[in-house]
């Protein structure tokens, strides 16, 4: 009991400069004009209809990982996140006191991973992860969104990419990636701006930022896969989307419309996307709604469907498979988000030798705890994660295997936050990296064709 | 008192049905203004297969992950949601009193059979007054509001259990029981008890983004 | 304390009120043989008691009527035959009236009109004392 208590006060003792000084900025009028213009005018029936079915029956209390691994405090179940936060709001006509929007920052921001999963634990199917959105979108019109986040955003704002890489660092990279994996194919290329190409392939700022390996990794599969690619030289390469989970969805529409927009100048057919959840959540369901498109503009690839397609159709062949013990992290945005579990598992029982099922798993599983850009608010808040993490850990331990397979971005930096903190011992993948281990290096020819 | 049970037992009964019936139709109008005032897009997403495969997926007892994980308040909660429709329409006397106005009858169950399934709804609602006192991550979502709600589904059936045994104040538990009756029949469509008719619609939306967009389950 | 002491004094008046409501000893009842399977006791009902009560001793026709043809037979009577002679247990063309319908309505509709004498389900089909 005394250490769930000293728990949440570290928790509420966090001090995030962003929020602290965001706090510190607001008036009594402003808060109760920002609440109550996004509570009366940016929400209608479907918000209201959550408001009013809720029974308050607590069923999704046990789809939260997060309440799970808060040896189930009450206060972290999603229910009582909406309890705790727009409830209130509601209740109290928008006149909250600062002490209530620290805590409301904090419940929506790094206690709640917008998974989803509690939607499908709900008997209503009420859509919690999208009220904990609504308090990020009220938190970023109060300007108290966390200093990390908030960056990226600015970053995405400034530079059409989240780390504020600058176009021509941009080209460099890929021209040194290109450079390096000649060594292994003498005529390797990442075309740039190839107009008419089959595939755009779009990448996340972190990939050239500090992960350029995995540039590399995808330049030799489509060499390999003998595949008519491309990447952009100018802004709309990054799919990731940070300010669609701070609830600035103005941005967050402006970055999915560069991505579309890049790829309608060079042509292409499709967008495939490297190995990311939250990017593919932006560009498939997401950003596209904001700029007017029921579903997205261009076709969309992420990179189990894509990889899929190159195993089962050959295009890549397996030179011998993985030897390690493997498990498979299922990311929601791909997971609960797209239906691509059964093909990730195929690709592993292709890819690999012995495969370890986490249960619960596919669109059950749990999201990593670092998703819905918890991971993205930075340092003040590793801790609080890690103890929000205990049930993934416990998850992922029950396993027993060596190698964690994790086919997104968010996932695989939350995980390995995790195998660190806990001491877990395993070892964190992509598919690209087992793919390109275990691969035959030569290049694809059309045999069977005539 | 002849005529007030009269009206009571007669006029009220289909005041209360109007009163439901149209406040139904209201929320539902009140709803699809709102949707077409600001969320247009709702008719675009929403899939007739989708909504029904979640909602018939919904209704399969321990098909869902979710009532597995908490059985026996699933089992119970079904059970009690089944009978609180079934007991009160298929109750002999209730038949018999729609015959008697409007010649239209139906199935009914013997009376012994009512007695004992008003006991198991009684004992369902006993069953979520202690659940949402014991059960920490429930007591903390409570309100007070819920048990009232509970007391007002609880009454016309703890009042027709005692009436029918005809225990005490024969006349007034029936008095008691036709006015409680009614009164959760007018409070339905504008208050929580909404969920009755709202719970289709909400499970069908989120049924219809997994299905067609996110190609996936949500149960 | 108190409440405790209230709850104890209610539970007494309770019983006491249940049961000496049915310590009357053989209640006369009206005649329920055509029914197959009654599910209630049946109804309360002192022929003699009723109609001096309610001066209905020199129309006997008022409750024992005749119809031919859908029509009521003025000034007949119909006193030796039993209901269940006409009223068939379940509607037909010829009588579309039921017999169980016939009985209640014939009792509710004149004491509702009469502002007398009992109206609700367990106010004639009073459950005899165990």
């Amino acid at each position: 009991m005394q250490d769930k208590d000293t728990l949440t006060t570290n928790a509420k003792d966090v001090i995030d400069e962003g929020v602290e000084k965001g706090l510190s900025r607001l008036t009594p009028e402003k808060i109760s004009k920002v609440i109550n213009q996004v509570l009366t005018k940016e929400t209608g029936a479907r918000f209201k209809a959550y408001v009013e079915t809720c029974m308050r029956c607590g069923l999704c209390a046990d789809a939260c990982s997060i309440f799970l691994s808060n040896d189930r405090d009450p206060r972290f179940s999603p229910a009582a996140k909406v309890k705790q936060t727009i409830l209130e709001m509601i209740k109290k006509k928008g006149k909250v006191s600062k002490l209530f929007l620290k805590d409301a920052v904090r419940i929506a921001h790094a206690e709640c991973n917008v998974c989803k999963r509690c939607s499908m634990y709900c008997p209503f199917g009420i859509d919690i992860a999208y009220m904990m959105l609504l308090v990020r979108r009220i938190c970023h019109k109060l300007e108290i969104t966390p200093l990390y986040i908030q960056d990226t955003v600015n970053s995405h704002s400034a530079t059409m990419n989240q780390m504020w890489v600058k176009e021509d660092e941009w080209i460099d990279t890929l021209q040194w990636q290109e450079e390096d994996a000649r060594e292994e194919f003498k005529d390797l290329r990442i075309p740039l701006d190839k107009d008419g190409a089959d595939i755009m392939y779009s990448v996340i700022a972190p990939e050239p930022k500090f992960q350029a390996g995995l540039i590399y990794q995808a330049a030799v599969i489509m060499h390999a896969a003998g595949l008519n690619w491309t990447m952009p030289s100018t802004p709309g390469w990054d799919n990731s989307n940070m300010a669609m989970f701070t609830g600035d969805f103005e941005i967050s529409g402006r970055i999915a419309k560069a991505h579309y927009e890049a790829a309608a100048k060079l042509h292409v057919n499709k967008i495939v996307m490297g190995e990311c959840g939250h990017a593919f959540r932006s560009v498939y369901d997401v950003g596209n709604r904001w700029i007017g498109w029921t579903m997205p503009p261009v076709k969309l690839v992420h990179a189990i469907d894509f990889y899929h397609d190159l195993l089962t159709s050959g295009r890549i062949k397996i030179k011998e498979k993985y030897k390690k013990t493997v498990t498979l992290h299922d990311p929601c945005n791909v997971s609960r988000g797209r239906g691509l579990h059964e093909k990730a598992r195929e690709i592993v029982n292709i890819l690999c030798e012995s495969f370890i099922e986490m249960t619960p798993n596919r669109e059950h599983n749990y999201c990593c705890g670092a998703g819905g850009g918890v991971i993205n608010c930075g340092p003040p808040w590793k801790n609080t994660r890690m103890v929000n993490n205990r049930e993934k850990k416990e998850q992922l331990e029950r396993t027993g295997a060596k190698v964690l397979i994790a086919p997104c971005h968010n996932c695989h930096s939350g995980l390995e936050d995790i195998i660190e903190y806990y001491g877990v011992e395993m070892e964190v993948k992509f598919f690209g990296d087992i793919i390109y281990e275990v691969m035959e290096k030569e290049i694809y020819q059309k045999r069977r064709l005539k | 008192m002849h005529s007030f049970i009269h009206f009571i037992m007669g006029p009220m009964v289909w005041i209360s049905f109007m009163i439901f019936f149209f406040g139904v139709i209201f929320r539902f109008l009140k709803m699809f203004k709102l949707i077409n005032e600001k969320e247009i897009f709702i008719y675009t997403y929403m899939s007739l297969k989708y909504s029904f495969r979640s909602i018939f997926a919904w209704l399969i007892p321990f098909l869902p992950v979710s009532t597995r994980k908490s059985p026996v308040f699933y089992s119970i909660s079904y059970i009690f949601h089944l009978l609180l429709f079934l007991v009160p329409v298929c109750l002999l006397s209730h038949v018999l009193l729609i015959e008697e106005s409007v010649q239209w009858s139906w199935f009914a169950f013997n009376d012994s059979v009512s007695d004992t399934l008003t006991l198991v709804i009684i004992f369902s609602l006993i069953f979520f007054m202690v659940r949402r006192i014991v059960v920490p991550e429930v007591k903390f979502l409570t309100k007070p509001s819920d048990f009232i709600f509970i007391l007002i589904v609880g009454l016309p059936f703890v009042t027709g259990f005692l009436a029918f045994h005809q225990f005490f104040a024969y006349r007034w538990l029936v008095i008691a029981h036709v006015l409680s009756g009614e009164l959760m029949l007018i409070l339905i469509p504008f208050t929580r008890f909404s969920h009755m008719f709202m719970a289709p619609f909400t499970r069908a939306y989120t049924g219809s983004e997994f299905g067609s967009v996110r190609h996936a389950k949500d149960w | 304390m108190k409440l405790k002491q209230c709850i104890f004094i209610m539970m007494i008046l309770l019983f006491v009120t249940a049961f000496s409501a049915y310590s009357k000893e053989d209640i006369p009842t009206a005649d329920n043989s055509a029914f197959k399977h009654p599910q209630r006791p049946a109804a309360v009902f002192d022929h003699d008691e009723h109609n001096e009560k309610a001066n209905l001793e020199d129309d006997c026709s008022y409750c024992h009527h005749v119809y031919e043809n859908k029509k009521l037979i003025k000034d007949e009577s119909s006193e030796g035959s039993s209901c269940s002679e006409c009223h068939p247990l379940k509607s037909s063309l010829k009588n579309a009236i039921p017999l169980r319908t016939a009985f209640h309505k014939r009792c509710k509709e004149c004491h509702f009109k009469s502002d007398k004498g009992p109206v609700l389900c367990g106010e004639c089909h009073v459950k005899k004392a165990r």
